[in-house]
C-alpha cells in the first residue's frame, strides 16, 4: 500500500506543533547534546531490561538495538524532519508490529526517552531558562511527532494483519472482501 | 448474449414458483453477473454478501467436517435466502417468501444452478 508521507508529515506536525523555529532549536542544541546521547541510550536499555515484559523482546539483541537507537536519537537533533524521516519512523512502527511488540511499549519507551532528554537539557541549558524551555518544547514536539507516526503505522499494520487473519479463516478472497467493502461505501 | 441467457434462466426460476421473489447469479468474487431482483435491492450488496456467505459456508462445512458445501440457507422472519454454487466460479442466490415450500424450491434451484454452470 502506497503512503503519502508528505501528508502524514504535515498531519503529525499539526498535532505535535513542530514548527521550523522549533526544528532550528533542535539542530542548534544538537551540537551540545549529541555527544551525550550514548549515555541516554545505555540508561534507556538498562531501564527496559528491568521491566520483565520488555526484557523478553530485547534479549540477545540489545547491542544492535542500542546502535539503531543512538542513530535515531542523533537524528532527532540533526533533521531534516521531512517525509523521509516520517517514512523511516513509519517503518519502525511496522517492524514493531512484526515482532508483536505490545502497543503500549512505544508510548512507554518514548516517555522514558523524554524523561532522560529533559534531564540532559536541564543539566546543559538550565542556566538559560528561556533557551532551556525552547529546547524542551522542541524535543516534546519531535518525540510526539515520532510517536504519532509510529502509532499510525502500528494501527494500519495491525489492521492489515487482522484482515489477513480474517480472510484466511473465512476463506474469502481479497477481491471478494474489496467488493464487499465497496458495496457498503 | 451470455448475460441474456443467464437472465432467462433466472426469469424461468422466478416463474417456477410464486414463492420465489428474486434471484441472481454472482461470481465467487462477489460481482453480479445477472439478476432478476426487485428495485429495492442493491445489486452490488446482494452480490458481495451472497459470495461472502457462501465462502463462510464453505469454510464452516470444512471446519465442522460436513463435506463439500451444497448450499447455504438463511431464514428470516420475512423469508429465505438460499445460496447455491452454480459451477465452481458462480453463486446462485434465491430469495423466497417466508411460507415457501422449500422442497420444491430446492429442486428448481438445483436445476437452474446446473443450467447456469453449463452456460458458464
Amino acid at each position: 500500500m502506497a503512503h503519502d508521507f508528505d501528508k502524514l508529515t504535515q498531519y503529525a506536525k499539526s498535532f505535535s506543533g513542530l514548527t521550523p523555529e522549533l526544528e532550528s532549536f533542535l539542530i542548534e542544541a544538537g551540537t551540545e547534546i549529541k555527544p551525550k546521547l550514548g549515555g541516554i541510550t545505555d540508561s534507556f536499555y538498562e531501564h527496559l531490561l528491568s521491566i520483565p515484559e520488555a526484557k523478553s523482546f530485547l534479549e540477545d539483541r540489545v547491542e544492535s538495538l542500542k546502535s539503531m537507537h543512538k542513530r535515531w536519537l542523533e537524528g532527532l537533533f540533526t533533521g531534516p524532519y521531512d517525509p523521509a524521516y516520517t517514512e523511516h519512523m513509519y517503518k519502525v512502527g511496522d517492524v514493531h508490529v512484526k515482532v508483536n511488540l505490545p502497543v503500549e511499549f512505544m508510548a512507554g519507551a518514548m516517555t522514558l526517552i523524554n524523561n532522560r532528554l529533559i534531564e540532559l537539557v536541564v543539566d546543559n541549558f538550565g542556566d538559560n531558562k528561556e533557551r532551556c524551555a525552547q529546547i524542551l518544547v522542541a524535543i516534546s514536539a519531535i518525540t510526539g511527532m515520532s510517536l504519532l507516526i509510529m502509532q499510525q503505522s502500528y494501527q494500519e499494520a495491525s489492521l492489515a494483519e487482522e484482515l489477513e487473519k480474517f480472510l484466511k479463516i473465512s476463506g474469502m478472497s481479497r477481491t471478494l472482501f474489496t467488493n464487499l467493502a465497496a458495496a457498503y461505501k | 448474449m451470455r448475460s441474456d441467457m443467464l437472465t432467462s434462466i433466472l426469469t424461468d426460476l422466478n416463474g417456477s414458483s410464486a414463492d420465489i421473489e428474486a434471484s441472481g447469479v454472482i461470481s465467487t468474487d462477489g460481482l453480479m453477473m445477472a439478476a432478476v431482483l426487485p428495485a429495492n435491492l442493491d445489486e452490488d450488496r446482494v452480490g458481495a454478501m451472497s459470495a461472502a456467505m457462501l465462502s463462510l459456508g464453505d469454510r464452516t462445512a470444512q471446519e465442522l467436517a460436513r463435506g463439500d458445501l451444497e448450499q447455504v440457507l438463511i431464514k428470516g422472519e420475512k423469508g429465505y435466502v438460499l445460496m447455491t454454487y452454480a459451477g465452481k466460479e458462480a453463486v446462485l442466490t434465491t430469495l423466497a417468501k417466508p411460507n415457501a415450500k422449500l422442497g420444491l424450491i430446492f429442486l428448481d434451484v438445483k436445476r437452474a444452478a446446473a443450467n447456469i454452470a453449463e452456460l458458464l
